[in-house]
């Protein structure tokens, strides 16, 4: 850089054009004009005036001239202001920066000569009385030679004097800067940075040694052509640009451009319907396929279809342990051996001998790195030549493309952002409001049902046996005091509903108003219809889901609180959910299909809740509560062994004004959620009901998503459980963690600490995903049911992008649930 | 490199670096023999790049001294950024708030990055410490601080490879190091560098167990996370490398250095491939970032400015003012929507 400076500069005493000497008025000696340099440079440089301006002005703040009649600011204007080259030897680089003596004498001078024209500034004097005490032992020399060079500065003639005069003042105006102003030649701390270029270390025999055995082996390199690689880079951009959001505007927009986030909800690390252009990328190769959540998740899906997952398991699993804490590397390293390398394994990978006496050899050096021959053995002959080609050929994957999200025109979304956005994430078909803008969105929910036929665990939501219940428990207090006695009475039953709340509120109240646009008035008033349409209706599923699914949730989940505690002490009867466009909402039919009466009662106060609730409360927490009672189980055993999922979803999304509301709701619904989960967990668990709701409700801010925490760590605890199906299923341990503990806590640390029998900490997506794929495999039956839990997962996190983590996390415990249930 | 065989070398170092130069120039030749175009050329068929419209978008004022470093978090909103008064700040980047402030026992804290988890973020800097700090939304995030490694000399940039568990550091003291974060145990250093490691980047593949770093010494190395042996070394910078990117391909990788140039190598091909420069750019490059096709370059320049290359037609098609000082970091967004920097003016901003 230096180097280009001082070329610079060259260039311009080489005769090239600036340097003259106007002469104003007055004559100034030594002095050019801005309009000439700024001419010059863009002459020069060929470039437009405004980097030529910004060039010219770098250059000052540099010190490489200054204007001559301000000497207060460094700027240069493209007029007819005067500027002087600084001498060389002031250069910046020249001379290391100077030192305080430099300066001192430099002060001194000054304050030697004519007070009016060289009279300190302020912050002058006071870096002068600093210098003079802390250099109080050399400062008779420094008084002397600033004498010294006073008088050598008389014997030169005047414009000389001047011009010397000026440049040393200028140096000092930039490397000694009034206060308050930045200077660009700071240097950053560093030792290397110095200015004179710090001598590289010294290298050790080592160091040559080193280098010289690189030397050597890159002699040998494999190299392709130039020109090969270069039409590979080619190539590689020519098929992304159209994945490259700055090249090509993303659908439906930018979120940074018009704040609508329309694309990150779509775009979600986990989502049930990805949109066609991200199924289209999965196309492309096979690490695009495998650098998406989503895309494993479908991998997965279609492998199992296949019975063949196990390759992909063992990758992910693989891939984790490379990466994992080193306290886990033992036990994982085990965990694969076990599952995946041993003879007779479960899921036994087809590894050549060769490879398998690789791997040995590694296991027994506990390298966490031991299974890589083998991976790369899966990776490269059996997923990548193999499964993937498969897959991409395969009709599932043309399905994926075909069912995919193609997202329209802004807007159409802003006309119906909300509920487009909602049906996206949620995956549910707007069947009423569908006809607006869910056109697209509506033949997803018949992909999704085609998914789930084919055994799409994860995203495939709706199974017969699962019955989705969405309740909208807006008013907290209402809702808990029915749905308490309800879960109690389950609890006596014996019947087993796990309760899992999942927090789909924006972690701000305040952000939530920007967050969640689509959350606006105009939901609420739909969703009291749609709650009376459910008190009334089975059905009223189909018309919530259709309205903001949050608020239909909400509704939907009381009702499905009561009714599956009613399910539950009816030892679950086989629930039928029918794959409508809104599979979950099928949940609604499940309800028809319980012949309880009770049920219906049931139903009817529900509906009578939410109704209140929903009309108090013009924010909507929408919680869902799946409730599952596994067929087989159900029918074969009437035991503990029903579990009913209940996931209740709570997003509380509240205007501004509507925010005190919105807190006292999260409040309640946080309260409501884990007395749900105490009912459900009552069989042999722990409760970990009560606790939670007073803690709960002292929080404030995040409050939807803080007061669903702790409901959330309960799921977990309770997914953990089942997750272990071998064990015991009916004796779950659940165990309390604090509900303050803000999501981030929940997440990593519970998970980790409690589960450590369990495959894997949940703490990454990623694991937890590899996890919920290991469940849904060990349990083919089971895998259907994660898949609802899943897909409502994945809906909320389109809902609120920002917590896809925590509902990933969430998910997980769920398919765990779903897992166990499946072995039951 | 080898300049300085000084006074004092040992007989064992001076014939080491004849064999060494020795072998660098055969090197040159093998690699010479297969260089029969250059990227200008094979590019010239293409389309110029369609003018990005990228502006500013947002400000994020509140730092109250140099942004040194930000990193985006995994959930495309959220950036967090270091600076030289030894501030962190939290930033959800699209609603311009700041969800957590922390201060570091240091100043310069040169380099932060958020897990893939999006839980925790880690920093450091002249302290030599990396630091890992959970986001927790309602405690006071340094109790639950957690340092995990610490070198001889400052630490000037940090990542989380693919995992919450594990953190890659470059460092002053010339050395690159690989930390356990929950027992703070070093599983693997990396020694190659001859001065101070100035920036790192991980290879953007799934199971990528390879990572790049770049160099005072001018030298870009690409690195083996598993044996912590170099497997490649690219030479071309006249002066400090600052930045190091790998391509979104990952085979090639770019760099920005002190030498106002940002530079291209090919993996495959062995060799630098393209060097981006312009005469009108005389300022060093603190900070490189492709788009997400690899088609843009952006680099953040000491001249306050940010340049966008088009990588294959080695032009520059795009140039961003806005900031009031230098810019020393720059990233695109995890989902390529947007662009962030970060400048000695306090502030960052993020462009779209």
């Amino acid at each position: 850089m230096e180097a280009l400076v001082k070329e610079m500069q060259d260039t311009e005493s080489g005769g090239v054009p600036v340097r003259s000497q106007k002469i104003f008025l007055t004559s100034i000696p030594a002095a050019f004009m801005g309009y000439d340099l700024i001419e010059w440079l863009i002459m020069r440089l060929e470039i437009e005036e405004s980097e030529a301006l910004n060039i010219a002005n770098q250059l000052c703040q540099y010190g490489y001239f200054f204007p001559i009649s301000d000497s207060k600011n460094l700027v240069v204007k493209d007029d007819s202001s005067l500027y002087r080259f600084q001498s060389p030897y002031y250069w910046p680089w020249r001379n290391k920066p100077p030192d305080n003596v430099d300066y001192a004498i430099y002060l001194t001078k000054r304050s030697l000569r004519n007070k009016q024209r060289h009279g300190l500034e302020e912050y002058e004097l006071e870096a002068f009385t600093n210098l003079k005490r802390n250099l109080s032992n050399k400062w008779d020399i420094i008084t002397a030679q600033a004498e010294e060079q006073v008088k050598n500065q008389k014997s030169m003639k005047k414009p000389d004097k001047l011009i010397s005069d000026s440049q040393e003042k200028a140096y000092w105006r930039v490397h000694r800067p009034p206060p308050g102003i930045l200077g660009s030649l700071e240097q950053v701390p560093v030792p290397t940075r110095c200015w004179n270029g710090v001598k590289p270390r010294k290298k050790t025999i080592e160091d040559c040694k080193r280098e010289v055995e690189l030397l050597k082996t890159s002699l040998y390199r494999t190299r392709i052509k130039v020109s090969q690689a270069l039409e590979g880079l080619l190539q590689h951009v020519d098929t992304y640009t159209e994945f490259d959001p700055l090249l090509v505007p993303p659908q439906p927009s930018n979120p940074w451009v018009n704040e609508d986030i329309t694309f990150w909800q779509l775009n979600a690390p986990l989502v049930d319907i990805p949109t066609e252009k991200r199924v289209r990328k999965w196309g492309l190769s096979m690490e695009d396929l495998l650098g998406d959540p989503t895309g494993v998740q479908e991998f997965t899906n279609y492998l199992q279809k296949e019975k063949s997952e196990e390759n992909i398991l063992f990758w992910l699993a693989v891939n984790d342990l490379r990466r994992s804490s080193q306290s886990q590397v033992l036990w994982k390293i085990q965990e694969i051996y076990e599952n995946y390398v041993k003879h007779g394994a479960s899921n036994e990978v087809n590894i050549d001998n060769q490879t398998m006496d690789k791997v040995l050899e590694g296991i027994k050096n506990n390298s966490r790195f031991c299974f890589d021959a083998a991976q790369e053995h899966v990776y490269n002959l059996l997923l990548k030549k193999d499964c993937y080609p498969r897959f991409i050929r395969s009709d599932y994957y043309k399905n994926l493309l075909s069912n995919g999200i193609q997202p329209l025109q802004k807007k159409r979304f802003f006309g119906f952002g909300p509920t487009k956005k909602k049906a996206s994430t949620t995956s549910q078909p707007n069947q009423s409001q569908g006809s607006q803008s869910s056109t697209t969105v509506v033949p997803c929910g018949g992909a999704l049902s085609k998914r789930r036929g084919s055994d799409r665990s994860l995203s495939g939501s709706a199974h017969e046996i699962s019955h989705f219940g969405v309740s909208s428990g807006t008013h907290t207090t209402i809702i808990k005091e029915p749905k308490v006695p309800h879960s109690h009475s389950q609890s006596n039953l014996s019947d087993i509903p796990y309760r899992v709340k999942k927090p789909s509120i924006a972690p701000g109240a305040s952000t939530s108003e920007e967050v969640c646009p689509w959350e606006t008035p105009s939901t609420p008033p739909r969703t009291p219809t749609r709650n009376r349409k459910n008190s009334t209706h089975l059905d009223s599923e189909d018309s919530s889901s259709d309205i903001s699914t949050g608020v239909t949730e909400m509704s939907e989940k009381v009702q499905r609180c009561l009714l599956t505690q009613q399910h539950t002490l009816d030892c679950g009867k086989k629930l039928h959910v029918d794959t409508y466009e809104t599979p979950r909402r099928a949940s609604v039919s499940v309800p028809i299909t319980h012949n309880n009466s009770s049920i219906e009662s049931a139903r009817r106060k529900v509906s009578s809740f939410e109704d209140n609730s929903t009309t108090a409360s013009a924010i909507h927490a929408a919680s869902s509560v799946f409730v599952i009672p596994s067929e087989k189980d159900n029918k074969l055993n009437k035991k503990p062994v029903d579990y009913a999922l209940s996931i209740s979803t709570t997003s509380a999304t509240m205007k501004a004004s509507q925010k005190s509301h919105g807190f006292a709701k999260t409040c309640s619904m946080s309260s409501g959620a884990p007395i749900i989960s105490v009912s459900s967990a009552t069989d042999d668990v722990v409760v970990v009901d009560c606790p939670f709701n007073p803690e709960l409700a002292p929080e404030e801010d995040v409050d939807g998503a803080h007061g669903e925490n702790p409901t959330l760590e309960v799921t977990t605890y309770e997914v953990q459980v089942p997750s272990h199906p071998e064990t015991t299923p009916p004796s779950i341990s659940i165990t309390m963690q604090e509900p303050k503990a803000p999501l981030a806590e929940p997440d990593i640390e519970s998970p980790a600490t409690e589960l450590p029998p369990s495959e894997m900490p949940v703490t990454n997506e990623d694991v937890a995903l590899a996890e919920c794929v290991t469940d849904c495999e060990n349990d083919e039956a089971t895998t259907v049911k994660p898949s609802e839990g899943e897909d409502d997962e994945a809906r909320n996190t389109d809902v609120c992008p920002w917590e896809d983590e925590e509902n990933c996390k969430v998910n997980t415990p769920f398919v765990k649930k779903y897992a166990t249930l499946g072995y039951l | 490199m080898d300049s300085d065989s000084k006074s004092q070398a040992s007989d064992t170092v001076e014939t080491l670096q004849k064999e060494a130069e020795i072998l660098k120039k055969r090197l040159e030749e093998e690699r010479q023999k297969l260089n029969d175009v250059t990227l200008e050329q094979v590019a010239e068929r293409l389309d110029c790049v369609s003018c990005p419209n990228i502006k500013p978008r947002r400000t994020l004022k509140g730092h109250q001294a140099k942004v040194l470093c930000s990193d985006w978090s995994p959930d495309k909103k959220h950036i967090v950024s270091s600076s030289q008064d030894g501030k962190m700040i939290i930033w959800d980047a699209h609603t311009t708030n700041k969800e957590h402030a922390v201060t570091m026992p240091t100043t310069w804290v040169m380099a932060c990055a958020y897990a893939p988890s999006g839980n925790f973020v880690a920093c450091g800097g002249l302290d030599n410490k990396v630091t890992v700090y959970p986001l927790i939304l309602d405690e006071d995030v340094s109790l639950r601080k957690k340092t995990v490694g610490t070198h001889t000399s400052y630490m000037s940039c940090c990542l989380f490879p693919n995992s919450d568990q594990q953190i890659l550091t470059g460092s002053g003291d010339s050395t690159c190091a690989l930390w356990d974060v929950e027992s703070g145990q070093l599983l693997q250093s990396f020694h190659g560098h001859s001065a101070d490691v100035m920036s790192i980047d991980l290879a953007p593949s799934e199971t990528g167990n390879t990572f790049v770093s770049g160099s005072v010494d001018k030298m870009v190395l690409i690195w083996d996370m598993r044996t912590g042996q170099c497997v490649q070394s690219f030479e071309g910078h006249e002066s400090d490398v600052n930045s190091v990117k790998f391509h979104p391909s990952g085979d090639a990788v770019a760099t920005g250095g002190d030498d106002a140039t940002c530079r291209l190598f090919d993996l495959r091909a062995d060799k630098e491939i393209a060097v981006y420069s312009k005469e009108s750019i005389i300022f060093g490059a603190n900070s490189v970032d492709f788009s997400h096709s690899g088609r843009l370059l952006f680099a953040g320049y000491n001249d306050y400015t940010v340049n966008v290359w088009d990588t294959l037609k080695c032009v520059r098609v795009w140039l961003l003012y806005g900031h009031e000082n230098r810019v020393s970091c720059l990233q695109v967004s995890p989902d390529g929507t947007a662009l962030s920097t970060g400048s000695w003016d306090c502030t960052l901003r993020v462009w779209a």
